[in-house]
């Protein structure tokens, strides 16, 4: 059974789809230099418009459900992907009340959103995973492996994470956070921009007039470092090729990769590496989060949604941010180049050197 | 919606009510660097896949709370004011367990970690039937709470076993003629994260070696 993306719709710091794509593509960035979480210094964050995480995943999920070809979620799975699940909330009432008597430890788990979300829409069934940054990458990895051995015919999968002060210092703490806007694939790049989003696709098993094909997926663990990539990129290739081979195709069938690229020293070094070994220079590839940050536990469904455009739009985007390329083995453009895309590559990389990669294409 | 039969090759569970004692961690993570960074939960995954047999392949982690320990740490770092650790940090991620497992056993293959709530042991053991009907392999199945943290009376309403966990090597059963549904086998006191998953250990433990499981 084939896997097609049929729907999705997000909100992040630059807005909905359209408007993310507007910024991609004019190369202007949704990341501010933000006081709010670091006493002594700015941090880049890509910070969105919103009340609270669980009525903004109602209202994206809506959205979805409008334009899909379905009438409810009943015969639906909802798989969620988040790296914080509802600890937004929780440490706000932690740090006002120095407590955690008035926390309730079903609104701390991963679950208090896949909750939320089954109560308003009535899901069939619902999972939640939680990888750290491949969350929704790998949510999208077992919805194409559901559809794949018909065990459903629907599968929406949230990738849903809101800022948190823990989040924020943790990468503060770790030393990979940018005080600027982030600058992906570039030498002189400072590190990472934490970021929050919502991103719903409707992964179902029949072709419609918008369909993308979710071909591939695969997936590696490093087996190397809790926070840094095996050196020689052996995971993020094996994680491509696994892709690649679950895809049926070759690497000369691939136009373009959405690069997990979070322009932290370690990661853009090693992803650029793989990239190189596999392909050479024979097909772009960039980072969108030079756009909207990374968006943590979110940022495989943003991805995925961004690769989608790119096919449907013909048109693959432009590297904000980049001056001086470091690894010049690699065709990164900075400007948009107008081209037949037939697939592409979506990378996310994790802590614990957790390796996914969605392959999706355009439909014959 | 499709069903599938599992083989239970191997099981194993461990609980305690405050902490889980001699984890055999020097034997299991002899890097004495890297056994110091262990989190509980990690620890209990080792312990829980030596019992079980596991060197290495295919793994579905679970866990509702996960490390809880690190993230309080974290907050309560940044509460007083006080250095927060990268360590802390980085071992803070719901697939802690399995990539430190990954890390010390070199085991380069796929981890899935899921946190579905009271059916997290549930949803872990749909994750690892779909993991062993697509791959064709043998999958660890493993799921742990460890709650034991300081002040943590004042929200735990739901266990008796601060410390818990359970684990089961699956595979595709060839034969589904004898494949029982999970029976409601629970450990009194346990966490209902892990129930399901303890079903399990326990109907294996009375026999019962084929259960079948909705996808």
């Amino acid at each position: 059974m084939k896997s097609y993306i049929n729907n999705y719709e997000l909100w992040c710091n630059a807005g909905d789809i359209k408007s993310l794509m507007e910024a991609i593509y004019s190369k202007n960035s949704a990341l501010v230099e933000d006081k709010t979480f670091l006493k002594d210094t700015t941090a880049g964050l890509g910070i969105m418009e919103y009340d609270d995480i669980y009525s903004l995943m109602r209202e994206v999920v809506t959205k979805v459900l409008k334009n899909s070809n379905l009438d409810n979620f009943k015969n639906t799975l909802l798989i969620l992907g988040s790296s914080v699940g509802g600890m937004q909330e929780c440490e706000d009432i932690f740090y006002e009340q120095k407590s955690y008597k008035n926390i309730d430890p079903n609104r701390l788990s991963m679950n208090a959103l896949t909750d939320s979300l089954v109560k308003e829409f009535g899901f069939y069934d619902s999972r939640a995973i939680s990888t750290a940054c491949t969350s929704s990458a790998n949510a999208l990895l077992l919805a194409k492996r559901l559809i794949d051995v018909d065990a459903y015919e629907n599968v929406l999968v949230v990738g849903a994470d809101g800022l948190c002060r823990s989040t924020v210092m943790g990468f503060h703490a770790l030393s990979v956070l940018s005080s600027t806007k982030c600058k992906p694939f570039d030498k002189s790049r400072s590190g990472m921009n934490v970021a929050e989003a919502v991103a719903v696709v409707l992964v179902q098993n029949i072709q419609t007039n918008n369909s993308i094909e979710l071909k591939g997926v695969g997936a590696s663990s490093d087996a190397y470092h809790m926070t840094n990539p095996n050196p020689e990129a052996l995971g993020a290739i094996v994680s491509m090729q696994n892709a690649l081979k679950d895809a049926k195709l070759s690497k000369e069938d691939i136009d373009y990769i959405n690069a997990h690229g979070t322009a932290t020293l370690a990661n853009d070094k090693v992803e650029a590496l793989g990239v190189e070994k596999l392909f050479g220079n024979s097909v772009y590839v960039n980072s969108t989060k030079a756009i909207t940050g990374h968006t943590l536990g979110a940022a495989g469904a943003i991805e995925a949604i961004v690769s989608c455009e790119v096919i449907k739009r013909f048109l693959i985007p432009p590297q904000t941010g980049l001056e001086n390329q470091e690894n010049l083995n690699i065709k990164i453009n900075k400007e948009s180049v107008k081209m037949r895309v037939r697939n592409v590559i979506s990378n996310s990389f994790a802590f614990g050197g957790n390796n996914t990669s969605i392959l999706i294409g355009e439909c014959k | 919606m499709k069903s599938v039969a599992l083989n239970i090759i191997s099981s194993a569970k461990i609980y305690a009510p405050n902490k889980i004692e001699d984890l055999d961690e020097k034997r299991l993570a002899p890097n004495m660097m890297m056994r110091r960074r262990l989190t509980r939960n990690s620890r209990i995954m080792l312990y829980l896949a030596d019992k079980c047999n596991f060197k290495g392949g295919k793994i579905v982690y679970g866990s509702c709370f996960s490390e809880i320990e690190e993230t309080a740490k974290i907050a309560n770092a940044i509460l007083e004011k006080s250095m927060l650790s990268p360590t802390s940090f980085q071992n803070s991620v719901y697939n802690t367990a399995p990539s430190y497992f990954s890390l010390i056993n070199k085991d380069t293959d796929e981890i899935i970690t899921v946190s579905s709530g009271m059916k997290t042991s549930l949803d872990a053991l749909k994750t690892a039937a779909l993991q062993a009907l697509v791959s064709g392999e043998k999958i660890l199945c493993v799921c742990s709470e460890c709650i034991n943290i300081k002040n943590v009376e004042e929200i735990n309403k739901c266990t008796d076993f601060l410390e818990a966990g359970a684990a089961v090597v699956v595979e595709i059963a060839k034969n589904e003629d004898n494949a029982k549904e999970i029976e409601s086998l629970h450990v009194t006191g346990i966490m209902d994260s892990l129930q399901d998953l303890m079903s399990v250990v326990n109907m294996h433990e009375n026999g019962t070696d084929v259960i079948r499981i909705e996808l």
